[in-house]
């Protein structure tokens, strides 16, 4: 668990960081979502001890970063944005060498190390060098080294800035496999990364934290609503006037209308509430007026829109 | 302490520095040996003497990259995010460097033993030759190891590095141009002194400047003559300079700039 109160960083006049506060709990996924130079990464220093804090304070189990910093940092394995590689040594040097720094006991090396190794998928890159390496492996050896020493938390910044999207799919796989064990925070700009990896999201914004909540609950609290599409075949008007009758729907909007091929497309909005869910009345509205249905998707607003509005607000 | 210790010492061999620095040690040692050899008249100490003064080139050369590089590449957030004392890892990297220097010296202990085998003198005095090696490669090496903590260029490190040691090469000479510049200081008419005062107050300035100099310090160690002060005198300089860079590199964690 990770408890962190009003931490500020100063750099001279500015505030990178302006009070944020926020806890992680034991074994969820938190996304750490800002534009850029929102003070993501900044934080995320702070947390793992690679910066000061100006002011407030971070609490890793239950040990100070600054006043427990041993004890602190053995329950953090960090991926900073930019892998910390020695291109010198190959791979298995430079995780042996991470050993040493952690301290893992000799006896338990080799086991760990090879579940590390088969776990991130790099046993055929043990003894390459490092600096021979491609980007999406040498992530993967920045991943392997924050998991050296089998710690609690695990933190990674942008982990799949610059790869390929082959290698985002899996990256994020491995995200999601690691999240079974450890907790992890999970910086990103990416949007859809943290739609599909967290459970929960910080939206941090010019140094202060903007929202937090779980996705689900961000989208409805913000628009207050949901909002359908739906496609279909039959006359656009008295559809839409049929629908606007049904209790709960508050407005009806055409979206795509085909007079040729009377194939329309409608923007349904009704209160989000989860007791009159106005979808099964829908479907039974059109199905009584025998207008076929082509789509019917709930248009829940995406982590982009809540995120453009938050941070534009 | 010892992880990044051995990391260190590998990294030397993993990259030309360290070889690079074996060929260039083993021929400015072999030169001037042979050379002496060849006149029959050989003496260890002169060659270490020599040695010394080349340190000026050697030490930036193996002491440029140990923080420079990690700045550039980012690895040195490995230091901070880890559980070890950043005090360790400067220790570490400084032991590194004085281990290469150690091997380095393995060509002149070889020359030890030709001389010794053809009946040369191998005597107190060349011991203490020895000892005066490691004071100054020690004191140097915590002259680099703070040079490469203030850079992220390697390049800067060495010259940074290179100008210390010659400022240190150069106390002596220093202290006799400061002690001149004193005196024609004072000795022009508005101080109006006696030639005798302005006498001792350049020397006074000579022998402040000298002081500092760790080659005056140890020169008698070569004729057997030791004493222990300049041992502590080197010793403290080099453990300030380490600690001036432990300094540096919390000083990072804590800037606001």
């Amino acid at each position: 668990m990770i408890e962190i109160t009003n931490l500020v960083k100063r750099y001279g006049d500015i505030k990178a960081v302006n009070g944020i506060s926020f806890t992680v709990n034991d074994g969820e996924v938190l996304g750490f979502l800002g534009p850029n130079g929102a003070g993501k990464s900044t934080t995320m220093n702070i947390i793992t001890g690679y910066l000061s804090s100006t002011s407030g304070s971070v609490k890793v189990n239950g040990h100070d970063i600054l006043e427990e910093p041993d004890l602190a940092k053995k329950c953090i394995g960090y991926l900073p944005e930019l892998p910390p590689l020695y291109f010198d040594m190959t791979v298995l040097e430079y995780l042996n060498f991470i050993c040493d720094l952690k301290k893992v006991p000799k006896k338990d090396r080799k086991e760990q190390l090879a579940s590390i190794l088969s776990m991130v998928k790099i046993v055929d890159m043990a003894d390459r060098l490092i600096g021979n390496l491609s980007k999406g492996y040498k992530q993967r050896v920045g991943i392997a080294q924050a998991l050296v020493g089998n710690p609690d938390i695990l933190i990674l910044d942008e982990p799949t800035v610059g790869l390929d999207p082959n290698q985002i799919l899996e990256i994020r796989k491995l995200i999601r496999k690691l999240a079974q064990k450890h907790t992890v925070i999970l910086s990103s700009h990416i949007l859809s990364e943290v739609q599909a990896v967290c459970d929960r999201v910080v939206i941090i914004n010019k140094g202060k934290v903007a929202a937090i909540d779980t996705i689900t609950d961000l989208s409805t609290k913000l628009s207050g609503s949901t909002k359908l599409s739906l496609s279909f075949k039959g006359p656009e008007k008295d559809v839409a006037n049929k629908l606007r009758a049904i209790p709960g729907v508050t407005n009806v909007v055409s979206v795509v209308s085909n007079e040729d091929t009377s194939i329309h497309q409608l923007e349904i909005t009704a209160e989000s509430d989860a007791k009159s869910d106005v979808r099964t009345a829908i479907f039974y509205t059109m199905s009584k007026g025998g207008w076929p249905m082509l789509e019917f998707r709930s248009m829940d607003p995406t982590l982009e829109e809540i995120f453009l509005s938050i941070t534009s607000a | 302490m010892s992880a990044i210790y051995k990391r260190e010492l590998a990294s030397y061999f993993r990259s030309p520095v360290g070889f690079v620095a074996l060929a260039l040690f083993s021929f400015l040692s072999g030169f001037l040996f042979i050379n002496q050899y060849r006149d029959g008249m050989v003496n260890i100490s002169t060659e270490i003497m020599s040695l010394c003064s080349f340190f000026v080139v050697i030490i930036p050369v193996i002491t440029m990259g140990l923080f420079a590089e990690d700045k550039r590449r980012g690895t040195e957030v490995i230091f901070y995010t880890n559980p070890i004392s950043m005090f360790e890892v400067v220790l570490g990297k400084f032991f590194a460097a004085m281990t290469l220097i150690a091997i380095l010296f393995l060509n002149v202990f070889l020359h030890m033993i030709i001389t010794a085998f053809s009946g040369g003198v191998v005597n107190i005095g060349t011991w203490g030759s020895v000892i005066v090696y490691f004071c100054l490669a020690m004191l140097f090496t915590a002259i680099g190891v703070f040079a490469s903590s203030i850079t992220d260029t390697q390049i800067v490190s060495a010259i940074v590095c290179f100008v210390m040691i010659l400022v240190v090469q150069l106390l002596e000479t220093v202290s006799v141009l400061a002690s001149a510049g004193v005196a024609s200081l004072l000795s022009s008419s508005m101080f109006a002194l006696e030639p005798d005062k302005i006498n001792k107050a350049s020397n006074n300035v000579a022998a402040a400047i000298a002081w500092f100099s760790p080659f005056t310090k140890t020169q008698d160690f070569r004729y057997g003559v030791f004493s222990i002060a300049p041992l502590i005198f080197c010793l403290s300089m080099a453990l300030l300079f380490l600690f001036l860079t432990y300094r540096i590199l919390e000083k990072k964690r804590w800037s606001q700039k």
